[in-house]
C-alpha cells in the first residue's frame, strides 16, 4: 500500500466539471485504467481519492495534484500511460510522483488570466490594482440569514503582473489558496471588474501551479 | 466551443449540461458523413442521459461510417434565457452546430407532458412549428419513443414518427433519406416512400374528420400510405446491435450506472399499465450475451453498478443462472448489481442473500390497491398475504423503510377501497412490530405513494374516464383521514399533472393547437412542478374553444374510432374489451406463462413471444 499524487492538466469542456464530478470522474478513470487501487474494508468498501485544492468552474489548470492509495506493484510511468490511456478529451496525466508535500502545505496557487484586449487595456486593470480597495461580494450569513458581504480582498494579492500582448492582455498573479485564506482567479476579476464598472470575461483562466508559503513549488 | 457560448457558460448553472466532450461521445468529420442526424431528448440533459434507449440508438447510428448521430437536451430555463438574449440557437452537443444545419431532427417522447418542451426545441432552433410549415427536404423532424402510441395530439409538428423498437427502423430510414437527398426529391416525395417503411407513421398521410359531437369520425389514409402502421420490433435480442461502450456524463445524472435491459415485454398484464401491452411480445435476452455485454460496459465507462431492468425483474426466467454468472466478475471487480422492479410474490429471501453486494436503498413494493378486488379488477395478481410476507421477510432482512406505490381513482373504486389502502399500510407497519428478532433500537416507516390513475391507449382501460379532479380531491383527503399511524406517511403526486396526462395519453389532433397555445403563453418543462402552470394550460384549452374534460373524463364506448385506432401495436382491440369485461366484473387473466391469453402481439413478432415458448412456471 502506498500514496502517490497524480499531476494533471484539464483544458476545454471538463474545466467545467465541478469539483465533486472531478471525484467521480477520476475514480471511473482509474477503474478503466485497472489500477491496483486500495480499498476500505467493510460492508460498502470504497477506494481513497482524494484532491487537495478545489477549482473554480470554468477555470484550467496545468500541474494539479490527486492523491491515490493503491496497492500492489505498479511503476508510477505505468500509472500515467494507463490512466492517459483512458482519460476524457482534455483531461491529461502530466506526472506521477511520491507525495512529498502535506495537502496543507499548499498556501498559493500561481496563474494566468487571459483577457480580451477590446475589453480592458493592461494600463487600466494596473491603475485599477494599484490604486487598491479592491472587493469581492462572499455569501456570508448575515445574522444568521443567508446573505452577501462586501470584502475587500487588496491584501491577498501577493504579486502580479500585466502585459499586452497581440490582442490580448495577460494578467500573472498569486493568489492565496490555503484552507484558511482562498482568493480564485473569478473572484479577483471580478474585483477589478466591480471597480471598472463593466463585467470582464476571461477568454482563459488556468492554475499554473500550487506554491508552499516559502514559494516554492508544491510537490 | 464559440466564444459566445463561452461567455455565458460561466453565468449558468451545471454548465457541463452544454459542453459536451464525455468519455465515449463521438466526434466525426462532418464534411465526410452523407447524414446528420440530432438526437433530441425534451427534457433535461440529466434525465435524458439516464435514458438507455437513447444511448442505444446514439450508438447504432454512429456505428455507420456515412451518418453522424449527436446529443441535444432541452435546456434548462437560465440557460434558455441566455440563449436567446445572445442569439445562440439550439445546438448539438457534439459540435456546437445549431440544429438547422442537421438533415434529422429525431425527438424521443417518454411522456405526455414533454410536449411543450418538443415546440421550445424547434424555435429555440430557429426552425417552423408546424411540418407544413418546413417546406424542404432537410431538416426532417422524426419522433420515436412510447408516446408515439398515440402522436395525435403533437402530430401537426412533426414529419413521421417511429411507433415501436427503433433498433432496425432508424438505419432503414436513415438509407432512406440519404438516397433521396442525393436524388433531390421533395419532401412531399420522401414521405410518401417513408410511409412505406413498416414501424413508420407519416402523420400528414392522414387525414381525420370529427363527429358533431367531437369524436373522431374517420382517420383515413391516402397517397398509398398502409390503413394501418404496425409498430416494429426486434426478434431476436441476442444479435440486435448493443454498444460496446456508453457515453459517461461529467455530471451526475438519475441513473449515473450501467443499465441493461434482460427482456422486453411484460407477463402480467395489469390493465392500467400501458408500457405492459405497449412493449409485448415476450422477448429474453440470454443470460451468456447480458453478462457480456455488461462487463464490456463496464470496462469502458469504469461504472461501479450494473442496473438490471426490466417492467418485471424477477420475471426473467433465467434470473439465478444470470446473477450467477455476473458475480463471478462483478465481485472482483467491486461491481454493485442493482436489480429494480422486483415484484412482491417472488420477492425471495435466496434472492436478497445472493444481491448482498447490492446497496440497500429503501423497498418499494407496488399493490396498487388497498382491496383483494380492485386489485382483481385492475389485474394486480397479488395477495394481501404475499404483500405481508414480503415485507416480514424484509424487515428481517434488514430493512426499515418500505416503499408502497397505490393509485386513486381506479375504475370501480369505492370509499371502501380507498380507506383499505390506509389499513393495509398499518398491517405492514404491524408485521414489523410483531417481528420477534427485528432490527433493534429501530422504528420502521412505511411510505405511501398515491398517483391518479390515468386512463392509456392499448390498455384495456382505454375507454374509461378519469376521474373527476374534484372526485380526486375527496378521494385524496379521505385517504388522509384514514391513516392513523404515525409510522405511515402518505404523499399524492399533483392531480392536475395526471390530468393533463388523461387529456393529452388520449388526445386528438385539435390538441396542437391547445399545446402551441400553452407554449406560447409560457408553459415549458411541465413536468417539473416549479415550472408547471397548470391555469396557463386551463386558459390555453378555452383560448382554443376545447374542452379538457372531454378527453380526460369521458366514458368511451367498444365502438367509438379512437384516435390511435390506425396504429397496430400488437395487442388486437378484442383482447383489450374482453380484458375490460372481466376487469368490471373483477375476474383476473392468470399470467402470460401459465396461459397465453391471446393477446395478439406474438403475430407482429413472426408468431412468437418467449413467454410462451420457454414453459417454465415460476
Ligand atoms: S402472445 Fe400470449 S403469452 Fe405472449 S404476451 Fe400475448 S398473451 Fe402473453
Amino acid at each position: 500500500m502506498r500514496d502517490v499524487r497524480i499531476w494533471f492538466s484539464k483544458s476545454g469542456a471538463v474545466k467545467y466539471v465541478s469539483h465533486l464530478d472531478m471525484f467521480r470522474l477520476m475514480t471511473r478513470a482509474v477503474r478503466r485504467a485497472d489500477i491496483p487501487l486500495w480499498y476500505t474494508e467493510g460492508y460498502n468498501p470504497h477506494p481513497y481519492i482524494s484532491f487537495l485544492q478545489p477549482l473554480p468552474l470554468g477555470v484550467e489548470t496545468c500541474y494539479e495534484p490527486l492523491d491515490i492509495r493503491i496497492e500492489g506493484e505498479i511503476k508510477n510511468e505505468e500509472i500515467k500511460d494507463r490512466l492517459n490511456a483512458v482519460m476524457p478529451d482534455g483531461m491529461h496525466i502530466v506526472a506521477v510522483t511520491q507525495a512529498f508535500c502535506k495537502p496543507a502545505e499548499a498556501a498559493y496557487g500561481e496563474y494566468k488570466i487571459v483577457l480580451d484586449a477590446q475589453d480592458i487595456a493592461a494600463d487600466d486593470i494596473e491603475k485599477i490594482i494599484q490604486d487598491g480597495a479592491l472587493t469581492v461580494e462572499k455569501s456570508a450569513k448575515v445574522k444568521g440569514r443567508k446573505g452577501t458581504k462586501t470584502v475587500d480582498v487588496s491584501a491577498a494579492i501577493h504579486s502580479y503582473s500585466v502585459k499586452t500582448e497581440g490582442d490580448t492582455v495577460v494578467i500573472e498573479v498569486t493568489l492565496p489558496a490555503s484552507p484558511e485564506l482562498t482568493l480564485n482567479p473569478l473572484q479577483f476579476l471580478e474585483s477589478i471588474s466591480n471597480k471598472y464598472g463593466t463585467t470582464l470575461y476571461p477568454l482563459s483562466a488556468c492554475r499554473i501551479r500550487l506554491l508552499c508559503a516559502d514559494m516554492t513549488a508544491f510537490s | 466551443m464559440n466564444k459566445k457560448l463561452e461567455k455565458i457558460l460561466p453565468l449558468v448553472q451545471k454548465p457541463a449540461r452544454y459542453t459536451g466532450g464525455e468519455l465515449n461521445s463521438v466526434v466525426k468529420d462532418k464534411n465526410s458523413v452523407d447524414i446528420r442526424y440530432a438526437f433530441c431528448f425534451p427534457d433535461s440533459y440529466e434525465i435524458g442521459m439516464s435514458h438507455l434507449g437513447i444511448k442505444i440508438l446514439y450508438s447504432l447510428v454512429n456505428a455507420r461510417a456515412d451518418a453522424w448521430c449527436e446529443r441535444v437536451f432541452a435546456p434548462w430555463p437560465d440557460m434558455e434565457k441566455r440563449m436567446r438574449e445572445n442569439g445562440i440557437p439550439l445546438f448539438a452537443l457534439e459540435s456546437g452546430d445549431p440544429l438547422s444545419a442537421f438533415d434529422m431532427i429525431g425527438f424521443t417522447v417518454q411522456y405526455e407532458l414533454c410536449y411543450t418542451n418538443i415546440l421550445n426545441m424547434l424555435d429555440l432552433a430557429g426552425l417552423p412549428l408546424y411540418a407544413k410549415d418546413r417546406t424542404a427536404l432537410t431538416p426532417l423532424v422524426v419522433a420515436g419513443g412510447p408516446s408515439v402510441c398515440n402522436a395525435e395530439p403533437f402530430a401537426d409538428f412533426v414529419d413521421l414518427c417511429m411507433p415501436g423498437e427503433g433498433e432496425e427502423v432508424t438505419n432503414e430510414l436513415i438509407d432512406l433519406l440519404k438516397e433521396h437527398k442525393k436524388k433531390g426529391s421533395t419532401k412531399a416525395e420522401f414521405l410518401r416512400e417513408a410511409a412505406k417503411i413498416e414501424g413508420i407513421y407519416v402523420p400528414s398521410l392522414y387525414d381525420v374528420t370529427y363527429n358533431a359531437d367531437g369524436t373522431v369520425r374517420a382517420v383515413t389514409a391516402k397517397d398509398g400510405a398502409p390503413t394501418t402502421v404496425k409498430k416494429r420490433v426486434v426478434r431476436d435480442l441476442d444479435s440486435v446491435y448493443y454498444p460496446d461502450n456508453l457515453i459517461v456524463p461529467f455530471i451526475e445524472v438519475v441513473h449515473d450506472r450501467v443499465t441493461h435491459e434482460i427482456f422486453r415485454g411484460c407477463i402480467r398484464g395489469c390493465r392500467f399499465c400501458q408500457a405492459g401491452f405497449l412493449y409485448r411480445p415476450i422477448r429474453e435476452k440470454s443470460p451468456e450475451t447480458i453478462s457480456r455485454q455488461c462487463e464490456q460496459l463496464i470496462k469502458t465507462t469504469g461504472y461501479d453498478e450494473v442496473s438490471l431492468s426490466s417492467l418485471s425483474s424477477s420475471d426473467y426466467t433465467q434470473l439465478e443462472p444470470l446473477l450467477d454468472k455476473l458475480l463471478e466478475w462483478t465481485i472482483p471487480q467491486k461491481v454493485n448489481i442493482a436489480l429494480p422492479s422486483l415484484r412482491v410474490d417472488n420477492f425471495r429471501k435466496d434472492l436478497i442473500e445472493k444481491l448482498t453486494s447490492v446497496r440497500r436503498s429503501g423497498l418499494t413494493f407496488a399493490p396498487e390497491a388497498g382491496t383483494q378486488r380492485m386489485r382483481d379488477v385492475i389485474n394486480k395478481n397479488v395477495t394481501e398475504e404475499e404483500i405481508m410476507e414480503t415485507s416480514r421477510k424484509a424487515f428481517e432482512g434488514g430493512w426499515t423503510a418500505v416503499k408502497l406505490y397505490f393509485m386513486l381513482g381506479l375504475p370501480t373504486e369505492t370509499d371502501e377501497d380507498v380507506m383499505e389502502i390506509a389499513a393495509l399500510a398499518r398491517r405492514v407497519v404491524d408485521v414489523f412490530y410483531n417481528l420477534p428478532e427485528r432490527p433493534k433500537g429501530k422504528g420502521v416507516s412505511v411510505n405511501c405513494s398515491a398517483s391518479t390513475f390515468v386512463p392509456k391507449p392499448f390498455t384495456p382501460f382505454q375507454w374509461e374516464p378519469q376521474l373527476s379532479q374534484e372526485g380526486i380531491a375527496a378521494r385524496q383527503e379521505l385517504l388522509k383521514v384514514s391513516n392513523k399511524s404515525k409510522k405511515v406517511q402518505i404523499s399524492f403526486h399533483e392531480m392536475h399533472v395526471s390530468f393533463l396526462e388523461a387529456v393529452f395519453a388520449r388526445g386528438d389532433r385539435r390538441l396542437s393547437k391547445v399545446i402551441e397555445t400553452a407554449w406560447r403563453n409560457g408553459c415549458k418543462f411541465d413536468g417539473w412542478d416549479e415550472h408547471f402552470k397548470f391555469e396557463v394550460w386551463m386558459q390555453a384549452f378555452e383560448e382554443c374553444g376545447l374542452a379538457p374534460e372531454f378527453y380526460a373524463n369521458r366514458t368511451r364506448s367498444y365502438t367509438e374510432v379512437l384516435p390511435w385506432d390506425h396504429m397496430d401495436y400488437g395487442v388486437s382491440k378484442q383482447f383489450l374489451i374482453r380484458e375490460s369485461e372481466k376487469a368490471k366484473q373483477a375476474k383476473t387473466t392468470p399470467h402470460c406463462r401459465q396461459q397465453c391469453a391471446g393477446c395478439g402481439a406474438d403475430k407482429i413478432n413472426g408468431g412468437e413471444c418467449d413467454a410462451r415458448r420457454q414453459n417454465l412456471v415460476f
